[in-house]
């Protein structure tokens, strides 16, 4: 039994890597043999030599740390006021008839389309940036967190009622944990989002520290290789935060009977 | 009630936010915010090509504040030139920072209040470079290609200028909008026919990688470009001792700048913008340092802002009058000009472009 | 008092019987807090409390907007984002559509293709942007591609789960009925994983225009992302809110259209059933 699951498994593996693994021979004997311009595909090894540079020459964990600095300090100011922004429209009758069409209204601008708007209003710097970053955490997790809360059981609802619950004790004893799972699906976006609006706000506001920068540099300089080790950062700082949000739901909602 | 109760939360936690931002500002020392419209080869820290430039480099404005450990000058180039520095200045992000001309009249135009200190790097030639084979030879060519400047910054409506004097209108062009760095990778890939500006493209050309094949230079001087020191209106009217103190290290740094003997030293100086310098010596030649580095705000510069201003509006690029009514504060210049007696240093030019009897 | 007053409007519009009038009063309700909003930034952009520089008063964006419009200028920039994304989401769609179908019938396929694929999803957008404009330049081929791109994740995403989730139970009466493999995908398979390949036409939509503006903010000489662009450069922040602006219902417009449609396709799915 055991075996048998150890051997699908094995071939799960065997299959999955052989794509990647053509891929990249593929691209070193095409690198090789001159088939491919060096300038649009550089070799495997200058691809290597790149990183290394980066690494060892250039300060690419320092690059790198700047970028999670901001992101996750957006990220977290974008957390905290869109928890907070969503139970005021899910708590409060009057806000949510007043507010969420706007809220619903203003959320269809698309997230770069802020951009002009961020730079006039904070300028060059960190603020800016951070500014965009929370923008884009924001969004989904209001959505998210409002989703959850209206849905709570009216009976737990009642239940509260009849508890004589103050708003506080509503909020964190009834409304908060029946919201969890929707809260955490808004934070696995608002962490996906928050990570494109870095990468954003490093292309389009000021010149900084950060991975977006290094990219647009290396293809400013025509330096492919130097593109391709930034990409490949983006997507496994990308992939990273996919992994650490998975986990974290379902740390979340370990409480939760399991589904399936 | 329980909105109360929830607005009242939010308003705390507004608040302390707030505090905490706040807490975070009020720094001891005063830190003087200058600005710089460029970046060097590389996001540098550096420029080249001005007595602003200079002053950078040389650390001149530093140095006039060495013995005051509690004024403290922090330079922030923009990659995004002179838009950029308009967006600082609406956030008061900047207290002082050089310009050119059709951004800071824009900025003008739009509200911020600003006053133009000094001149410097005036009268700046605007280059054409192209693709290689894109068989282009002369500005008419242009007509329906790609065309690549910065939008908004002083070579924008130069750009325009020589177009409408070939007989082209900006819309006759495909118009990219890309940085200094931007337009060198496109025009090098040839994703751009076209691109104005000045010495990356001398450098790009010194390469090989494209060909310059019209400049503004020993042309018709109405086609260059100006550009100055701004100073934000708030701070000069709190610190008119420093905004003195800065208009003197800027006029010194303008005086090196264009004193002939120093050019090679100037050049090598400049050079840390990674400019080669043959490049600068281009840039510079034939013309002297004391024509291209004057910080006066004579008639020649005012009839040319205001000329500036004028076709700004009349192309459209800025939307409303622009009152340039006190906005050139000469007072802190000739100050340091007469204290530093350098009253006759720089040959000053009438509205007309002819020399003035001093 | 002034939230006293807002819950008396609230109640009267939820204690009638007429939906109408429900939806009438939640409408109006609704519209207080923009207009309120505007009014606010009205007064004080008039008064000079609000820095032009900072936020141009809404009669100038107003004017600004009536100004594009009847020039053309913004029905032409909107059109020529509108047809990129159109081309790109299309060719995106059908290719995730096909990716995800593919990966959902077979097992084989989504061994070999979706660590690859999954690896490549990681990559944000914008990440791929440099890249490609190294590759192809900053043509339309580059915008078609990005657009594309963002399509093409959530739709094969969405599809691939849609398929996966068709209960095996149903398949099983296809075989007992002797359905042959396309009658399977016909009639059974595709159907069931009609409301996820919605989501995937959903996100997707969502994610190209996102991306469209990301490409158009970074290589364009045309477009609406260009409009944002053009007036952060010249700084005209009038400009800029009336092309956010126009950004922002594009998106509605085919947020609610999809809306209609899907629930257009359920209706009709469940009258064949």
């Amino acid at each position: 039994m055991t075996a048998a699951i150890a051997s699908t498994r094995l071939i799960r593996f065997r299959r999955g890597v052989t794509l990647p693994i053509l891929l990249l021979i593929a691209w070193e004997v095409s690198s090789r043999i001159g088939l491919a311009d060096p300038r649009f595909l550089p070799s495997l090894e200058d691809v290597a030599i790149t990183a290394k540079r980066e690494l060892v020459d250039h300060d690419l964990i320092g690059e790198l740390a700047f970028s999670l600095m901001r992101n996750i300090a957006g990220f977290l100011i974008g957390c905290v006021a869109g928890v907070a922004f969503a139970s005021l429209l899910a708590l409060s009758r009057t806000a949510d008839v007043l507010i969420t069409p706007t809220f619903n209204g203003l959320k269809q601008i698309s997230l770069l389309a802020w951009i002009p708007l961020i730079s006039v209003w904070f300028g060059f710097g960190e603020q800016a940036k951070i500014a965009f970053v929370a923008l884009a955490a924001f969004i989904p997790i209001v959505l998210n967190t409002y989703e959850g809360m209206r849905n709570a059981p009216a009976d737990l609802v009642e239940v509260g009622r009849a508890l004589r619950f103050n708003a506080r004790q509503r909020i964190l004893r009834i409304f908060l944990p029946a919201a969890m799972p929707s809260i955490a699906t808004g934070v696995h976006l608002g962490l996906i989002y928050s990570w494109l609006a870095t990468v954003g706000a490093e292309y389009f506001l000021s010149v900084g520290p950060g991975i977006g920068g290094l990219v647009i540099a290396g293809r400013e300089r025509f330096d492919m290789a130097l593109v391709m080790v930034g990409v490949l950062i983006l997507g496994l700082v990308g992939f990273l935060f996919n992994r650490f949000a998975y986990a974290l739901e379902s740390y979340l909602l370990r409480w939760r009977p399991q589904q399936e | 009630m329980k909105l109360i109760s929830l607005v009242r939360f939010a308003a705390g936690a507004a608040l302390a936010l707030g505090l905490l931002a706040s807490a975070s500002h009020a720094e001891e020392p005063l830190v003087i915010h200058v600005g710089y419209a460029a970046i060097g080869v590389d996001n540098r820290p550096f420029a080249e090509g001005t007595s602003a430039a200079t002053a950078r480099a040389g650390e001149y404005l530093e140095k006039e504040f060495a013995k005051d450990p509690n004024i403290k000058i922090e330079w922030t180039f923009f990659k995004g030139a002179g838009p950029a520095v308009n967006e600082a200045f609406a956030n008061d992000q900047l207290d002082f920072a050089y310009q050119g001309d059709l951004p800071s009249l824009i900025g003008r135009a739009t509200g911020l209040k600003t006053k133009y200190l000094l001149a410097s790097g005036t009268r700046k030639p605007l280059y054409l470079a192209v693709a290689k084979n894109s068989g282009i030879r002369k500005i008419e060519d242009l007509k329906g290609r790609k065309v690549a400047f910065q939008r908004g910054t002083n070579g924008h409506l130069s750009a325009i200028k020589v177009l409408e004097a070939h007989g082209l209108k900006e819309r006759d062009v495909q118009v990219i909008n890309l940085d200094s760095a931007g337009t060198v990778a496109a025009l090098t890939s040839k994703d751009i026919d076209a691109a104005f500006g000045d010495t990356q493209l001398i450098n790009l050309a010194a390469k090989g990688s494209a060909d310059v094949i019209y400049t503004t230079k020993g042309n018709d001087p109405r086609f260059g470009r100006n550009a100055g020191i701004i100073g934000r209106e708030a701070f000069i009217e709190a610190h008119p001792e420093i905004t003195q103190r800065i208009v003197d290290a800027f006029v010194k740094a303008a005086q090196w700048s264009s004193d002939e003997p120093n050019r090679a030293a100037l050049f090598e100086l400049w050079h840390k913008s990674g400019t080669p310098i043959p490049i600068i010596e281009e840039y510079f030649s034939n013309d002297t340092l004391a024509y291209r580095n004057s910080p006066l705000i004579d008639g020649l510069l005012v009839s040319q802002y205001t000329e500036q201003a004028a076709k700004g509006k009349e192309y459209g690029l800025i939307r409303r009058d622009v009152d340039l009514e006190g906005w050139f504060e000469p007072k802190y210049l000739n100050d340091a000009l007469e204290r530093l007696n350098l009253k006759s240093f720089w040959q000053p030019y009438g509205a007309d472009g002819k020399p003035l009897a001093s | 008092m002034v939230t006293a007053f807002f819950e008396t409007v609230i109640r009267a519009g939820e204690g009638t019987p007429s939906p109408w009038r429900k939806a009438l009063a939640l409408g109006v309700a609704g519209a207080i807090f923009p207009a309120v909003l505007l009014l606010l930034w009205w007064v004080a952009s008039d008064r000079g409390w609000l820095a032009e520089q900072i936020l141009p008063s809404p009669v100038y964006v107003y004017e600004t907007a009536r100004d594009m419009i009847t020039s053309g200028e913004l029905p032409y920039h909107a059109g020529v984002s509108l047809r990129r994304v159109v081309t790109g989401f299309a060719f995106g769609a059908v290719a995730g559509l096909g990716l995800g179908v593919a990966m959902g019938l077979s097992r084989r396929v989504e061994e070999y293709v979706k660590p690859l694929f999954l690896a490549f999803a990681q990559i944000p957008t914008l990440g791929w942007i440099p890249l490609l404009m190294l590759l192809v330049g900053i043509d339309e081929a580059l915008k078609i591609i990005i657009i594309a791109k963002g399509a093409l994740v959530p739709m094969a995403v969405n599809t691939h789960a849609g398929i996966r989730g068709v209960s095996p139970k149903y398949i099983e009466v296809g075989r007992a009925l002797k359905f042959s493999d396309w009658q399977t995908l016909r009639f059974i398979v595709l159907p069931g994983a009609i409301p996820s390949i919605f989501t995937g036409i959903r996100y997707g939509l969502t994610h190209s225009w996102t991306s469209l503006v990301g490409v158009e903010l970074l290589a364009s000489s045309e477009g609406l992302g260009y409009l944002l662009v053009w007036g952060r450069q010249m700084f005209w922040l009038d400009t800029v809110i009336v092309a956010m602006i126009v950004i922002g219902l594009v998106g509605f417009v085919m947020d609610k259209g999809l809306d209609r449609s899907e629930i257009l396709i359920q209706r009709w799915k469940r009258e064949e059933i």
